[in-house]
């Protein structure tokens, strides 16, 4: 991979490998730290469009900072991120989100107030007419199975409807990159097998690129197309599943801390 | 600028520096160690200087009169947090209004109590003269006062058992719990610190200013609010820098033009702070010392 | 807030296609009952001078101005988070302007500029002090404590322009005293318009009280009201959605100053004079206070909270209406922190669910005048 050149801020087309390639995202030598703690150290990583990576690591890896770092919420001390072959490093937020990437918050954050409806709402009105909300708030809470629940506030709703509320919010704004962080902590099997069952619809129909955090191996395995390892802030590893699996290193990083 | 005048802004800059720490204090350490900005800061201050004044005029000596103000206020401080401020925890903007609502109430008592204003006490130890120009001991005296305070900030918060469980309780409420503090008692007794340095402050100022009236209190009030946004949410750094830098403006453009634009030079420097240093000196110097432990 | 819904049925009557921009999730009454009880107090409020004569509706007229004032900060504070202490100084900014503006150009010409230059000064001032504090990221209390601080400069500022170096061609700022002989409300172009006398003040204050009143709603339940309601419940997650939320709250508090902008004419206009205290520390709690007591989230509970409150500072007319209004603010604050129109809207709703649970449930805020 070629070394970065932090001072480059223009946005190209093109990023300098050459390859008008199929990578949604890319990012180079990203760096963050905090006070003087390094959160992330020289990450380059990429996505394939259509792609399902899991991002797994013990805790303090650096996971959550990446994803946040993808977002906008936290800016880089140094390094930068290409999506869709476009600088976007400096972009606020809300820019980021209207070229396509979405996000899905670990600790479900839905508006307390609002019922399923009013809350799919918010992502909806930016992107479709008032016309419309009806018809494509029932697509979607159909496609979430959800659709019994439009009337009902987030606090009348389960934990795992409030899980599929969040991520049917996410994919509201139709995004070609989707975030998730930590979709199914605290669910129940049953749950966790559903929310699995979701993903992999969702990418037969949208072909939408995701990075997932996620600490449950199993549920890696059923869901990812390749797996990146995090340590202390830097990739450790990336390959598919079986490949991560069989690493005695990263057995032995995992060793006593998660399971 | 001859040595005369140099003496002038010299005092001046005392002055101020010592106006705006002493106003700031008792406003930052309530909020530096539970995030409640308390709006009726002014009162605080107020109640200090009127039972100074007021025993004063008793007969007591003045150093006793301001032991009399700077308990009368702790002991009323206290009443007011177990009354009303401890239901208010962790509901930052509505502790805003209810406090805001109590200041309403003390000043409009106070009038009704004491009427429009009370007899001054005189400033005591008279004045320096130097040249053409003199200045009052007292007020420059009040500087030190302001370092005195501070000195016994840091000495409470770094070298005893108490400053010790507040700052762990300021860290992580939970843990300190869970290790023995008890955290309730830990925010009645800051409110009471709080609360006993604006009486401080109160009666320092009481023989310093013109006869005290009920309004007494907010003519403090956009110093303080300046220096906790300037200072930031640590007392023991955020105030003193915030005093030095503040003071220093007002004090060079009060000298050089009049008051007025001392008072408008220091907002538009604390104005352009706020827009720099969004957590003021105290999230400065705190990224200061990290990347100098960096380096290390 | 569940409960009430009764908007986006397909095969709804007329009366309900009319009322439907005005309701949503994001106000608190949108029940028959509450549009009846709203309806009784507009009536009433209508039929003030009939029942009290002209002179007495003149004098009262400044509750509805302040009432406005109120609804100015429950727009910013109760939909979008941002308790501002500084509503009086885009109030007090907008009284200055129109009065010397009005003073300096004569005839229906100023007065109607006055009214334009007034509420587009205050409208600018808002979004200076907006842009200087949500693009530089300052937040929560912080925002409060600036825009305190900014009345309290403005007080400390206008304080001291006595005399006459203080004059803007005919108009003296009047240092405390205060600027005097401000024109009546008009509108109209050199010698051809209208006056508004001081009886018929109390109508346009409550035309304009009212416009504003469905107007807010409309707003707050329409595109940009559920951004702003988003903006208040979760900053972050709600960029997330690709909301600019600091620009959100810029529009939004700027929009707050043109409403207070709109008081300060109509309280200028009233009482034909403005000073200083309308920027001190007393005046700047008022909006605070009605909000807090009426409920923050209520534009109707504002309003209606203003306008007792300053009945019954009236009737106390003494000493001790500050000391009881203070107490009651801090009252308030402890037993119901939301306000009382939404503790009276649970009231009904629990007391009407329990009798009859198929029908749509009233929902009242106090409406007195």
């Amino acid at each position: 991979m070629a070394a970065s050149d932090p001072t480059v801020k223009t946005t190209r087309a093109v990023d300098e490998t050459g390859e008008r390639s199929s990578r949604i995202l890319q990012t180079r030598d990203l760096h963050k730290e905090f006070g003087g703690l390094t959160a992330t150290d020289t990450v380059d990583f990429a996505v394939e469009e259509g792609e399902l990576r899991c991002l797994i690591g013990p805790n303090g890896a650096g996971k959550s900072t990446v994803l946040n770092l993808i977002t906008g919420q936290l800016e880089p001390t140094a390094g930068s991120i290409y999506y869709d072959g476009i600088d976007i490093t400096s972009l606020p937020s809300h820019e980021r989100v209207d070229r396509g990437i979405s996000m899905k918050f670990q600790v479900p954050t839905l508006y307390e107030d609002l019922t399923a409806r009013q809350n799919l709402r918010i992502p909806l009105q930016r992107i479709v007419d008032a016309a419309e909300f009806e018809t494509r708030t029932r697509e979607l809470l159909a496609q979430f199975d959800l659709l019994a629940e439009i009337d009902e506030t987030p606090a009348t709703l389960s934990h795992g409807q409030q899980q599929r509320l969040e991520i049917a919010m996410a994919m509201a704004l139709e995004p070609t990159l989707m975030l998730l962080d930590e979709p199914v902590a605290g669910l129940s099997v049953e749950e966790t097998a559903e929310v699995a069952e979701l993903l992999r619809t969702i990418r037969a129909q949208e072909g939408v690129a995701f990075i997932v955090i996620e600490h449950d191996i199993d549920f890696v395995e059923t869901i990812a197309d390749r797996v990146t390892v995090l340590d202390q802030g830097s990739i450790f590893t990336e390959g598919t599943i079986e490949e991560v699996k069989t690493d005695p290193a990263v057995r032995r990083i995992y060793l006593g801390e998660e399971t | 600028m001859n040595g005369y005048e140099l003496l002038n802004v010299t005092f001046q800059f005392l002055e101020s520096f010592a106006f705006i720490v002493l106003a700031t204090v008792g406003l930052a350490v309530i909020f530096g160690m539970m995030g409640i900005i308390n709006l009726a800061h002014g009162e605080f201050i107020l109640v200090g200087a009127y039972a100074t004044t007021l025993s004063a005029h008793q007969g007591l000596p003045l150093p006793a009169a301001m032991l009399v103000g700077v308990v009368a206020t702790t002991i009323f401080g206290i009443v007011l947090e177990r009354t009303i401020i401890r239901r208010l925890y962790g509901r930052l903007l509505d502790s805003m209004v209810a406090t805001f609502g109590i200041s309403l109430v003390l000043v409009q008592l106070t009038r009704i109590l004491f009427g429009n204003s009370i007899d001054q006490v005189s400033t005591p130890f008279g004045a320096i003269s130097y040249g053409s120009y003199s200045y009052s001991l007292y007020r420059v005296l009040l500087a030190g006062a302001a370092i005195a305070t501070l000195l016994g900030l840091y000495l409470l918060f770094t070298r005893t058992a108490f400053g010790i469980r507040a700052r762990a309780t300021i860290q992580d409420e939970e843990t300190a719990r869970s290790m023995g503090v008890d955290t309730d008692r830990m925010y009645m007794s800051t409110f009471a610190i709080g609360s006993a340095l604006a009486g401080l402050t109160g009666a320092l100022y009481a023989p310093a200013r013109a006869s005290p009236t009920p309004e007494f209190g907010s003519e403090f009030l956009v110093d303080a609010f300046v220096a906790v946004v300037v200072g930031g949410p640590s007392v023991l750094v955020g105030t003193p820098l915030a005093g030095g830098f503040l003071g220093l403006i007002e004090a060079f453009f009060t000298f050089q033009w009049t008051q007025f634009i001392g008072t408008v030079a220091m907002l538009v420097a604390a104005i352009v702070m706020i827009r720099l240093l969004p957590d003021g000196f105290s999230g400065l110097v705190e990224s200061v010392r990290t990347s100098w432990r960096e380096s290390e | 807030m569940e409960g009430v819904r009764m908007s986006s049925e397909p095969n709804s009557s007329l009366l309900e296609r009319v009322r439907s921009p005005f309701e949503g999730p994001n106000t608190l009454g949108n029940s028959n009952g509450f549009w009846l009880t709203f309806g009784v107090g507009v009536v009433s409020l209508a039929l003030y001078p009939v029942l009290f004569g002209t002179y007495a509706a003149g004098e009262r007229a400044v509750f509805l101005v302040y009432a406005l004032l109120g609804v100015s900060l429950c727009f910013v504070w109760g939909f979008c988070g941002i308790l501002s202490f500084g509503q009086v100084a885009f109030f007090g900014v907008s009284g200055y302007t129109f009065g010397i503006v009005g003073l300096n150009v004569s005839s229906y010409t100023g007065v109607t500029l006055g009214i334009v230059a007034g509420i587009a000064v205050a409208t600018l001032f808002a979004a200076a002090l907006g842009y200087f504090m949500f693009y530089g990221g300052v937040r929560d209390v912080y925002v409060t404590i600036i825009t305190l601080v900014v009345a309290l400069v403005l007080k400390t500022f206008m304080d001291q322009t006595a005399g006459g170096e203080w004059a803007v061609g005919e108009a003296e700022l009047g240092g405390f005293n205060g600027m005097r002989n401000i024109p009546n409300l008009a509108i109209g172009v050199g010698d051809i318009g209208i006056e508004v006398s001081r009886a018929m003040h109390y109508y346009v204050a409550l035309a304009a009280l009212i416009g504003v009143y469905l107007g807010l709603r409309v707003l707050v339940n329409g595109r940009f009201g559920y951004a702003m309601v988003a903006t208040l419940e979760d900053e972050t997650r709600t960029e997330m959605f690709g909301y600019n939320t600091t620009f959100i709250k810029l529009v939004t508090f700027t929009l707050g100053g043109a409403l207070a902008g709109l008081s300060g004419v109509l309280y200028v206009t009233w009482g034909n004079y403005i000073n200083p205290q309308q920027f001190a520390i007393t005046a700047a709690s008022m909006p605070v206070i009605w909000a807090s007591i009426g409920g923050r989230d209520s534009i109707a509970g504002t309003i209606a909270a203003a306008i007792v409150l300053q009945w019954i500072e009236l009737q106390l007319s003494g000493e001790w209406a500050l000391v009881i209004v203070g107490s009651l603010l801090v009252f308030v604050i402890l037993v119901m922190p939301e306000g009382i129109a939404p503790r009276l809207r649970t009231f009904v709703l629990d007391r009407q669910s329990s009798s009859e649970p198929t029908t749509t449930p009233a929902t009242t805020e106090e409406v007195t005048d």
